[in-house]
């Protein structure tokens, strides 16, 4: 039986393996933690589809062409074209595998627009879109786990992707019961890891999205893509552990957005964008917000408190339990934070990275959200995405040799080891937090030549430290090989933005602000030989 | 303030009590007082003897993905959304969940949870939504974190044994909600592993930090499999 291996198990991974285990192939589903961990679960928003019932107006070329302007005129126009066809279709199967979406009292869908949208039609699960569509899906392939054809291993770790001759054999898994490295063999390997977060300490997902997946397959000879596309979220609130994500649900039920000037409330987007401000795209918000110097705050005090309990509870209760204010009564002061990645490993129309036989889906692989993501797209492209790469190693035949790893596997054992024999209290988070200092400060929302320069040296010492430290025993041994692929990421990340110079989307240069349409192609970036070497795709190599 | 660990370097070995000293933020959670303690050059306990870090599990940290599950001063609560002026007293004590097994320090192996219900095959299956139409309630128990709180709290839960615990009951429901052909099967599962033994003490309840109303999860698969 055909084996494939997919290395995370929030929604990207799990609708992977499912659709994996309906074509008849064998899934081994590897992740540190069970799904109800997966960054998956605190998505929020809801997912866009248009339906036989849409709003009147809407069609899937309304949904293709905001896609495609949103994301800044960047995104392959047939992978968005298949992502927006296939949507309906996606919600139906989510919808009978049992997710629970919000209906009103006759029993219809409800729908919402989020910024950037021409119509209604992002579907939801009260404010649990992510979670409600995690549950579902661990029903699902608990069905496939009591069939056989799915097998989790849980407290498991992506360390290496096996290669020989270029094709992508399987993976290198650090297991943190035996905790050594093993070997997984497999005709295909998923990569379903989430989004970069990591490198920018406090953002607003999980601490355990960190690119390291992504950043090592680098190292190993796949492509990364649009990494300079970083969606700054417009409206989070400082906590003292993280940022909380106050939902574009607030702005959508009608909250407004203001700074305050000798006393007076000025609604700066309402003043510069007209009455339907507050929803512009997320790149514009969290720019205008930057631009204004000032401390910003959003209102939703001024809408009847029954409206607020009923169709915002969760942001009102996160905002009471983790910094005590009332929205019903009082506004949020709220700032920008980093919040999802357009870029990530460089993947072709079927989901396939620059190593062959191996895949990538969810917000770890760039193809769908060009410059700047809609909200509502990202569930949707997870989904989409994962069904796409399950076809396609359906549709491929794969070498019938099992070549010998021993080698390879001894010597990254060995390796490792070496690292771990230290009594070192040195923790790896202190290069971690120096990282995101440098991320959080070079690659905000406005970027410049000379900034990124200091923070690529910067990120150059942080990696010249990594190789010399030895591992402080006392945490988990991933949190300190990890360092290697996060710090590459980042590398190629700071790279991508400094080649980039023209304004586009998320990606804003203060120093060469206008938009450049001969730069109207996606950066990609290669490793070669200790270079980061960086080109712009005019050949369309991964999504035409 | 001192903070006192029950601490285990692994499966097999025997767990300890450790004390440290906490100087930082009064107003932080018990998550933000993990961090600050693993945060420092030289990890010391409160005697200045060095000490490896403390394991423990996140995610979210907003309570939405049920890693944290930890004991805190005697009770079982997710570390990310307990606040250290919520608490009494001036010791803080911290302790895995007692019910799973500890790999380490704060981390517990709560695979017994998925297994059960995996091996009693609670999954939907074909799509055959029943009279049931109680959409509000289905959605309530679909956020079930499987976090392990209320088997912690549960009196009638003990490892090993038949008794499966709230987050069973409350994935019998929603299996039985959603293909009315399975109706049965479910009633028998849910019989043998929650119905003859749950003792309603409904602690399950107040400890969920999803406040899912299990009491309706029963009440609905009384009705359905009578």
């Amino acid at each position: 039986m055909r084996e494939v291996l997919i290395i995370g198990s929030g929604i990207a991974g799990m609708a992977c393996a499912i659709r994996c285990a309906e074509l008849g192939m064998h899934v081994t589903l590897a992740s540190p933690y069970p799904s109800e961990r997966a960054q998956s679960v605190m998505a929020a928003g809801g997912i866009n589809a248009v339906t036989a019932d849409c709003e009147p107006g809407d069609s899937v070329a309304c949904h293709i062409a905001d896609t495609l302007r949103g994301g800044a005129d960047l995104a392959g126009e047939q992978a968005v074209a298949g992502l927006c066809a296939h949507a309906g279709e996606i919600l139906q199967y989510l919808e009978q595998i049992g997710t629970v979406f919000s209906v009103d009292a006759a029993g219809r869908p409800m729908r919402r627009a989020f910024g950037g949208q021409s119509h209604k039609r992002t579907h939801y699960c009260g404010a649990g879109t992510g979670k409600l569509m995690v549950s579902a899906l661990v029903m699902e392939v608990r069905r496939w786990e009591a069939a056989g054809r799915v097998q989790r291993r849980l407290r498991c770790t992506f360390h290496s992707a096996l290669l020989r001759d270029g094709v992508c054999r399987g993976a290198l898994l650090f297991d943190e019961a035996t905790r050594s490295l093993e070997p997984v063999c497999a005709d295909a390997t998923v990569i379903a890891t989430g989004g970069q977060n990591g490198l920018f300490g406090k953002t607003t997902g999980s601490a355990l999205c960190d690119g390291y997946a992504a950043g090592m397959l680098f190292l190993q000879g796949a492509e990364l893509k649009n990494l300079e596309f970083i969606q700054y979220h417009p409206t989070t609130l400082e906590t003292a552990q993280k940022r909380m994500l106050i939902s574009e649900a607030v702005r959508g039920e009608g909250g407004r957005l203001f700074y305050l000037e000798n006393g007076e409330r000025v609604y700066f987007l309402e003043d510069k964008y007209g009455p339907g401000g507050n929803l512009m795209t997320r790149d514009v918000v969290s720019r205008e917000m930057e631009a204004t110097g000032r401390d910003v705050f959003l209102d939703v005090s001024f809408l009847d408190a029954g409206v607020i309990d009923a169709r915002l509870p969760e942001v009102r209760d996160l905002c009471l339990k983790y910094r005590g204010i009332d929205i019903r009564r009082e506004p949020i002061p709220v700032a920008p934070s980093v919040h999802f990645f357009m870029g990530g490993l460089a993947v072709g129309l079927n989901h396939e990275t620059g190593l062959r036989n191996c895949f990538a889906a969810g917000e770890c692989a760039s193809i769908y959200h060009g410059a700047n993501r809609l909200g509502g797209n990202s569930l949707l492209g997870a989904m989409y995405g994962a069904r796409v790469a399950a076809e396609a190693i359906a549709g491929r035949a794969f070498p019938e040799d099992r070549p010998d790893f021993s080698k390879q596997v001894e010597a990254r054992r060995a390796a490792l080891e070496e690292k771990l024999a230290s009594q070192s209290p040195f923790p790896a988070m202190y290069i971690r937090d120096m990282l995101a200092v440098t991320m959080r400060e070079k690659l905000g929302i406005v970027r410049d030549e000379a900034g990124l320069r200091q923070g690529i040296a910067d990120v150059d010492y942080d990696i010249a430290v990594a190789e010399q430290i030895k591992y402080d025993s006392s945490v988990s041994p991933y949190f300190n090989y990890s360092l290697t692929g996060i710090l590459a990421a980042a590398r190629a990340t700071l790279s991508c933005a400094l080649a980039r110079r023209e304004s586009r989307g998320a990606h804003y240069r203060c120093d060469f602000p206008e938009r450049d349409e001969a730069q109207r192609f996606a950066s990609v970036v290669a490793y070669e030989g200790g270079a980061y070497r960086v080109r712009l795709d005019r050949e369309h190599a991964y999504e035409s | 303030m001192k903070v006192d660990i029950l601490r285990q370097r692994g499966p097999e070995e025997a767990p300890y009590w450790e004390r440290f000293d906490y100087g930082g933020p009064p107003d932080a959670s018990v998550a933000g007082v993990l961090d600050w303690l693993n945060y420092h050059d030289d990890m010391v306990n409160d005697k200045g003897e060095r000490t490896g870090r403390i394991g423990w599990e996140c995610s979210c940290l907003q309570s939405v993905c049920g890693a944290c599950a930890m004991v805190v001063n005697g009770a079982p609560v997710l570390a990310c959304e307990t606040f250290l002026r919520d608490l009494k007293g001036d010791t803080l004590t911290i302790e895995p969940l007692r019910k799973f097994p500890t790999v380490r320090d704060l981390i517990m192996d709560r695979s017994v949870i998925r297994d059960q219900l995996r091996e009693t095959g609670m999954f939907i299956g074909a799509y055959r939504p029943g009279g049931d139409g109680d959409h509000a309630h289905q959605y309530a128990a679909a956020k079930c974190l499987k976090c392990g709180l209320c088997l912690e709290v549960c009196p009638n839960y003990v490892s090993g044994n038949t008794f499966f615990g709230a987050a069973f009951a409350n994935d019998c429901y929603l299996v039985a909600a959603r293909n009315r052909e399975k109706s049965k099967e479910i009633g028998a599962h849910y019989a043998a592993h929650f119905g003859a033994a749950c003792s309603k003490s409904l602690s399950c309840m107040a400890v969920c930090p999803m406040h899912i109303p299990t009491l309706a999860s029963i009440a609905k698969l009384n009705r359905r499999t009578r």
